[in-house]
Parts: structure tokens; C-alpha cells; sequence
């Protein structure tokens, strides 16, 4: 049986036209012009869409501003978008000829196919550092399965955060100077490269003449320098940090502060990445206090030197002064050492009160403390308690021992049975009254000779104005009554 | 008035080249609009059927089926003189 050929009919005419029509289509499917085809079946026609997938996923690839690949299941390049290939610095010819893995450093490579591998069922991402052409930067490999007619491909995107990574580590950095500033206890000032205050921690804040942030240097912190210096206004500071020199403790002065302050400034470049210099960072340390200290130290040299100086002269004066009233060598010694002990005793109280003063009750206890046992003559001490200057205790204490002394040898101190009444009371202004009572003791008899010891008593408090002591030589005991100065 | 110009236009849904040429038929009528046209869209992706008619494989195609004879184009009819001279359109006048 035969089938009729169906052309078979039809004129030359018409079937050349067929023919050119037929080549007409499969020019156009050939080039590109058509994206759908009709299949003619016997029960139903169908339309087909020629490549339209694999075009719109090129197109959106092409759009991506990442890198992106698409690979097929041996992982050969199907695609490659612009964007990648600039990231890796090759050509579509050449990822296409020489696969992906070839245009990757080793380390690189071997990260992109262990992503790829364990993106086998779902997307998995991987970040690193890539060295590439000498710089370090960071990667994002995100890898995830792609479906593909024949099998399982890989859609693989690499996005380089290097700049994302940096930024963030700047603005850690930033904070992280940030705290360092505050938390320093110098002052430190941040000046940008016009001379203006980007930022002054609060210890820098306080030698402010106002708040700083904003204002031009020499304006917030308008300081004085020593003429004749290597700096004379606060601008030429940072006139040295931008030629990139250095200059450390340069002294200052803040006198529009109250009270003025003595400062020590330092200034150095403010140096940006590549070296370049953004501004100043100056430091200031305030010199105030060391220099007060250093003037309170020159004070209290000058202090001891006058005091030692007394002393010595008060030592001269007693040893000439004892040595003309003795007998012999050790008579001088006793008498020597004992008034020495004495003006010891009243130093020992002035110590203690670091020489600002001494209390009248303590000299009191002091010099008479040697003389005083349980079983011996009593000392009644009352309404002593009276601050006097170092001057005034250093003399009442001398007196004090002169008395013990004459009391020991021939008054009340020389009988079990004697007692010593110490009486203090206000006797006016910035004076007071000091009454040395005797009793007890053998009959008194006025002294024939006036010896160093009474010549103390009764001028070493002599200032005028009714102070001075006087002794009465009573026979029931002596009596000394001494106005102090106190002040 | 000419006589009119029968246009017909087979497209397959919302493929790019279908748009495309829905488009650019839409344009190239507007800049000849001396001419009278009676133009038609089948999308054969709603009926594949009606390529029968005019014997349709490669879609976009667009046929000119008045004046006769029938001429055909495939593409998305971004060329305008193409589509001028080979639908002899511009003559038909």
C-alpha cells in the first residue's frame, strides 16, 4: 500500500514558495529571531518557548552589581555575569575556557569547591580573605543548587565586603579611641587639618575657655607662652603638627582661667591611613599642682632653714649661758643636756602638730613629766588646754623646765608632801595667763645670786604689752605668774 | 479611502520577542498612520490551533494577509525598514 505524497499536487510555484518559507523559519529559529515554536501533533498543538528561561536568568545575572556564575553539574562555566569577571580580573572567554577554579588563587579555589559541596542540597555561604594581586580583601561565597535540564548545576555569587569590613573596623576603631580619650586622664584636644576641634576629652574640656568642639584652637584654649620661647601663639602649635614635626612639654600658661593654670603642651600629627596627615592631636598636663607643690616645698626649705638656724643660735645662747653659771665640766653637762632635753620635749609637741602650733597644757605635761611619780609630790594642771605659735610653746617650755628645775632642787618638787598647781586663764586678748604655784615645800628664801635660769624665766616671754613673768619667792612657796602672748 | 492592509500577529503569551513585537507592530503603525490597517493578535499560547490557519512554526510571525499575496515576517519587528520593504507595506499604499 502506498500513501499519497501530499505535495505531490501542488505547482512548482507553490512549492517553491513552501520551500523558501520553511528556510525563512529556520533562519529565524537559527538566529535567534523567534523564542516560541508550534509543534504540530496529531490530537493537539503545542507552543514551545525557545531558550526564554536561560535568557531571563542571564539577564537577571547581568543586572546582579555581584559576581555571579552559573555552573553545571562537572562544574563547568555555563554563565558568567560582567560583574565577576571584573572581580576577578579575566575575560567571559577565558572563566568559559579555563573553568572558574583556574582564574582563583589555590586557598581560593579549594574554599569554592568546599562551598559548593556542601551546598549540594540547600544555599551555604562561606566568607574569607582572598590575596589577590598583592592586597587582601574579604569575600562572601554564597553557593547554592542550581536546577538544570540535565541535572544539577551550581549558581555561585562572590561579593567582595571589603569595604563593608573596613568601615566597620573604623567605626570599632573610632570607638575605641573614642574611649581611650575619654578615659584618659591627660587632656587631649583632636584638631582637624584647619586647626579646628573635632574633639576634646573632659579633662581637656575643663582648660577650655569655652566648649572647645567646634572652635578654632587658638580660640578655645587661648594660652600664653613664655616670650622668648620657640612658640608664641597658640596657632603656630599646629602649624608644626601639619608640617608633621613634634614638639613634647612645652610650658604654658592658661591665665583666662580662674585660677590660672601652668601647663605643659605637647603636639604631634594626626596621622590618617597612608600616612597622610589629617590634623593635630595636642595634650596638655596641668603643671599647677606640681607647682604649687614645688613652691610649697621652696617654702618649707626656707622654713627649716630659719628654724634650724634659731635652734642653733637658741643652743649657742643656752651653752654660753649655762657655762657661765657652772662650776665644772659636769655640772655644765647636767645643766646642758637637761635644758636641751627641754627644747627637745617642745619639738617632739611640735612635730606632732607639723610646727603649726603647740598646746600649753601638752608643754606642761612634757617638761614636768620627769618629776612626777605616784608615790612623790603632785602636779595639779588646770585650764591649760591654749594653742600658742612654735615660738611662743618653744619659750614657755624652757621656762617650764627653769622652774622645774628650781623646784626639784630647793621648792616643792624636792618634798614628797610639795605640790605644783599649773593655773591657765584668758588674760585678755591674744594673751594668756599662766600661774606656777608652789607648796609644800621647804621654807623659800629669795636667791642671793640671779643665775641664767631666772633670767630665762622672766625675759624669754617678755614681748610688751604686759607679757613677761614675774617670780615672787614667798616662803610657803615660790609663785610665778606669766602672760603669754598668743599669737 | 486606500483599502485596508490586514495585519495579523501571532504571538506565544509574554515571551520576550512577542512584547517586543506587539510593540514595535504598535510603533511602526503609529509613524505610517496614512495608511489604513486592520490589524489582529492571536496569541497562540491561549490557542495553538490557529497556527494552522496560516501555517505558522516560528513565533513572533507576522502576516500580511491583505493585499495578496500573503507575506510573512518572524522576529520581533524591531527592524522597521525591514518590516516596511519585506511586507511591502510602505507600496501598499
Amino acid at each position: 500500500m502506498t500513501t499519497a505524497d501530499p505535495l505531490q499536487d501542488l505547482p512548482f510555484d507553490e512549492l517553491r514558495r513552501r520551500l523558501a518559507e520553511a528556510e525563512e523559519t529556520l533562519r529565524a529559529i537559527r538566529e535567534g529571531d523567534a523564542d516560541a515554536l508550534v509543534v504540530r501533533a496529531a490530537d493537539e498543538d503545542a507552543v514551545f518557548a525557545l531558550a526564554g528561561g536561560d535568557e531571563s536568568y542571564r539577564a537577571l545575572m547581568e543586572a546582579m552589581d555581584i559576581g555571579a556564575v552559573a555552573l553545571d553539574g562537572a562544574q563547568q562555566v555555563l554563565y558568567a555575569n560582567a560583574a565577576l569577571c571584573h572581580l576577578l580580573g579575566c575575560t567571559t572567554a577565558a572563566l568559559q575556557r579555563d573553568g572558574l577554579f583556574a582564574q582563583l588563587d589555590p586557598a581560593s579555589a579549594q574554599i569554592a569547591r568546599e562551598t559548593i559541596v556542601r551546598a549540594g542540597d540547600d544555599r551555604h555561604q562561606t566568607q574569607f580573605v582572598q590575596h589577590h594581586r598583592g592586597a587582601s580583601r574579604h569575600l562572601v561565597l554564597t553557593a547554592a543548587p542550581l536546577p538544570l535540564a540535565f541535572g544539577t548545576g551550581c549558581a555561585l555569587t562572590f561579593t567582595d565586603v571589603t569595604a563593608r569590613i573596613e568601615a566597620a573596623a573604623a567605626r570599632e576603631s573610632e570607638r575605641i579611641s573614642r574611649a581611650v580619650l575619654t578615659s584618659a586622664n591627660e587632656a587631649v584636644v583632636v584638631c582637624d587639618r584647619h586647626g579646628r576641634v573635632t574633639s576634646a576629652n573632659a579633662a581637656a574640656a575643663a582648660l577650655a575657655r569655652t566648649e572647645p568642639a567646634g572652635l578654632a584652637f587658638e580660640d578655645a584654649f587661648p594660652f600664653g607662652f613664655p616670650i622668648g620661647g620657640a612658640i608664641l601663639h597658640p596657632g603656630e602649635l599646629l602649624a608644626i603638627a601639619a608640617d608633621g614635626n613634634e614638639i613634647k612639654g612645652l610650658e604654658a600658661s592658661a591665665d583666662y582661667l580662674s585660677p590660672p593654670r601652668d601647663l605643659l603642651v605637647s603636639v604631634a600629627p594626626l596621622r590618617l591611613s597612608g600616612e597622610a596627615i589629617g590634623g593635630s592631636v595636642i595634650t596638655l598636663v596641668d603643671m599647677s599642682e606640681r607647682k604649687d607643690i614645688e613652691k610649697r616645698q621652696t617654702l618649707l626649705m626656707h622654713e627649716l632653714d630659719h628654724r634650724v638656724k634659731n635652734t642653733l643660735a637658741m643652743v649657742i645662747s643656752i651653752c654660753s649661758r649655762t657655762a657661765a653659771g657652772c662650776q665644772d665640766i659636769d655640772d655644765f653637762r647636767g645643766r646642758f643636756v637637761r635644758r636641751i632635753q627641754a627644747l627637745a620635749a617642745t619639738h617632739n609637741l611640735l612635730t606632732e602638730r607639723a610646727w603649726t602650733g603647740v598646746d600649753l597644757a601638752a608643754v606642761v605635761k612634757a617638761e614636768l613629766a620627769p618629776y612626777v611619780a605616784s608615790t612623790g609630790p603632785s602636779v595639779d594642771i588646770r585650764a591649760m588646754a591654749c594653742l600658742v605659735p612654735p615660738n611662743i610653746g618653744i619659750a614657755f617650755g624652757l621656762v617650764l623646765h627653769e622652774l622645774a628645775t628650781n623646784a626639784v632642787k630647793y621648792g616643792a618638787l624636792s618634798r614628797e608632801s610639795g605640790t605644783v598647781t599649773v593655773t591657765g586663764a584668758p588674760a585678755g586678748p591674744r594673751r594668756f595667763a599662766v600661774e606656777w604655784r608652789e607648796r609644800g615645800g621647804p621654807a623659800v628664801s629669795p636667791p642671793t645670786r640671779h643665775g641664767f635660769g631666772q633670767t630665762l624665766i622672766t625675759r624669754s616671754l617678755k614681748g610688751g604689752d604686759g607679757t613677761g613673768a614675774e617670780i615672787a619667792f614667798d616662803p610657803e612657796g615660790v609663785t610665778c605668774r606669766i602672760v603669754i602672748p598668743t599669737e | 479611502m486606500s483599502k485596508p492592509t490586514e495585519l495579523t500577529l501571532y504571538v506565544a503569551g509574554q515571551t520576550p520577542k512577542s512584547q517586543a513585537a506587539i510593540r514595535n507592530l504598535e510603533r511602526i503603525c503609529a509613524e505610517n498612520a496614512a495608511q489604513n490597517f486592520v490589524i489582529k493578535v492571536v496569541d497562540l499560547k491561549e490557542n495553538p490551533r490557529l497556527a494552522r490557519e496560516h501555517n505558522i512554526v516560528a513565533i513572533p510571525t507576522l502576516v500580511r494577509q491583505l493585499p495578496v499575496p500573503i507575506q510573512k515576517i518572524i522576529g520581533d519587528l524591531s527592524d522597521t525598514e525591514k518590516v516596511l520593504v519585506h511586507l511591502q507595506l510602505g507600496s501598499a499604499a
